[in-house]
């Protein structure tokens, strides 16, 4: 994007590469290789959308920046004092707990003070449309219950980087469309946020500019229309590889 | 994150902890005093209606309780902290918290039951003509280095089911290990030598932890104060390096959790 070297950086990486040893496992002798030499700035306000298709270290990265792993080599620099949280659905639900248990709970682990908590609560409630439901125990819930109560307790988070990751499936389609409007604001305004997706679709209308990363590597990045339609030639072309490798197999 | 609001979080989570035990049963809070129950009685037959224990009924009784009641809060909350990390997996890859976090919480779960089970420990021993003395302040320091204990064993157990599962089949294994060698249901002081009660007593503080526990409510008199604190010291030092260790591998470990 036009700008971006003035732009204040809120997170580096450099060179980052996330390998490990499975207990059991045959590739490579037991060694995965999630991420291999990835580097990228982060800057201050921007959505920084990252697709590619499931599996290729999407969710990786995100816990990398949110401190939760560290690189097996490279670096990650980060701005002091600045925390980064990682919003994803279905933050450890207790079934046994009521949805109000568990909204305190969830908001506490990511950072709230109790006090700060039940001061939530009663948005999440409201936000959340479950009604006296949210009195009960979550086992009793419907699978769109439960991340309509994981999005909203998410939601309602204040962090100075939002780390999110494919959230915006949530629930029926009407809950889907507020919940991206709540996305939406939260983004447009002073948040720095990181948007994971293989919608591109989704990435194209919330981002401000997008890597690709693909077999753990960084594809392509840059204006949002420029690098979705790199991924899209990738995947018709992988499309028409896999067609071809058929066919010859057929014939 | 403040300690303030570790603390705070391990207390609110502990509480949540036993709000979904006590509602997936029917019996709910109950069981908090029937389980330590059962088990004396278990024991009981066992130990003297097949075998002889060579004590009176009544005696044996409070014998059992005061050293099961001891027992049950240390193998229990063990097991549930060695397990703990492991179990939370879903929300260490989601959040990045102190991973010392969990076996706390669940140590912390097993410290409000407790609670309870000491008051009915109380209660028994009223029951059996043992009525409370002075002598009984000594539970004050006894609980809390059974605390201490606790916590670093906890500690030392969910690291290493996290750095690698198969902890997790010894864990039980070395808690019955325990459980036979602490004196639970023979006393540690009429063994055949005094050399092997003095050995025993000196490399297993769990066996001079229920003897405490004997001495001083069933009998009035004070623990080896020195021994004591000495268990105690070590535990705190054990602790200071768990959590220095955990503190600084805290990515590692949620690595080997999360894969």
């Amino acid at each position: 994007m036009i700008g971006n070297e003035k732009r204040k950086v809120m997170l580096t990486l450099q060179d980052v590469s996330l390998s490990f040893q499975s207990d059991k496992g045959a590739f490579d002798r037991g060694v995965h290789h999630v991420l291999d030499s990835v580097s990228f700035k982060l800057y201050e306000n921007e959505t920084l959308g990252i697709i590619g298709r499931n599996g290729v270290g999407k969710t990786t990265m995100l816990r990398i920046m949110a401190g939760i792993l560290a690189p097996t080599s490279g670096r990650v620099v980060s701005q002091r004092g600045k925390s980064a949280s990682l919003l994803t659905i279905g933050l450890g639900h207790k079934a046994d707990l009521s949805g109000r248990d568990n909204a305190m709970l969830s908001a506490m682990l990511q950072g709230a003070t109790k006090k700060e908590a039940l001061g939530y609560l009663e948005d999440i409630k409201e936000f959340s449309e479950l009604g006296d439901s949210f009195e009960e125990q979550v086992k009793t819930y419907s699978s769109g219950m439960k991340s309509r109560l994981g999005f909203t307790t998410a939601l309602l988070t204040h962090v100075d980087i939002l780390l999110v990751d494919e959230v915006l499936s949530v629930g029926d389609a009407e809950f889907k469309k507020k919940a991206e409007q709540a996305m939406k604001e939260r983004m447009g305004g002073d948040q720095t946020v990181v948007f994971v997706s293989h919608s591109d679709a989704q990435v194209a209308s919330l981002c401000d500019r997008v890597i690709w990363i693909d077999s753990g590597k960084v594809c392509g990045q840059g204006a949002p229309e420029q690098v979705i339609a790199q991924y899209r030639e990738s995947i018709h072309e992988k499309a028409q590889l896999k067609k071809k490798s058929l066919e010859s197999a057929g014939a | 994150m403040t300690l303030r609001q570790y603390f705070s979080l391990i207390d609110v989570q502990a509480r949540m902890l036993l709000k979904a035990d006590n509602s997936k049963y029917k019996l709910g809070v109950l069981w908090w005093f029937l389980e330590p129950l059962l088990w004396v009685g278990v024991f009981y037959v066992v130990f003297n209606m097949i075998l002889d224990s060579g004590r009176k009924g009544g005696d044996f009784i409070l014998f059992l309780t005061c050293g099961k009641f001891a027992f049950i809060w240390f193998s229990k909350a063990v097991n549930q902290a060695s397990g703990s990390i492991v179990a939370s997996q879903g929300l260490i890859g989601k959040v990045n918290m102190p991973k010392s976090l969990w076996p706390m919480s669940a140590i912390q779960e097993s410290l409000y039951r407790q609670a309870a089970i000491y008051l009915l420990l109380a209660i028994i021993l009223i029951l059996f003509g043992v009525y409370p003395s002075l002598s009984w302040l000594w539970m004050l320091p006894i609980a809390f280095v059974m605390y201490l204990m606790i916590v670093a064993c906890g500690l030392i157990g969910a690291c290493l089911v996290c750095i690698l599962r198969d902890f997790q089949k010894l864990i039980p294994l070395g808690l019955t290990f325990l459980m036979f060698t602490s004196g639970l249901f023979w006393d540690v002081r009429k063994l055949d030598s005094q050399e092997k009660t003095e050995f025993l007593l000196a490399v297993n503080p769990l066996a001079f932890m229920l003897d405490a526990h004997r001495q001083v409510l069933m009998y009035g008199n004070s623990p080896d104060v020195f021994h004591l604190v000495l268990i105690g010291i070590v535990m705190t030092a054990v602790i200071a390096g768990m959590i220095l260790f955990m503190a600084r591998n805290s990515q590692y470990l949620a690595l080997r959790a999360l894969t």
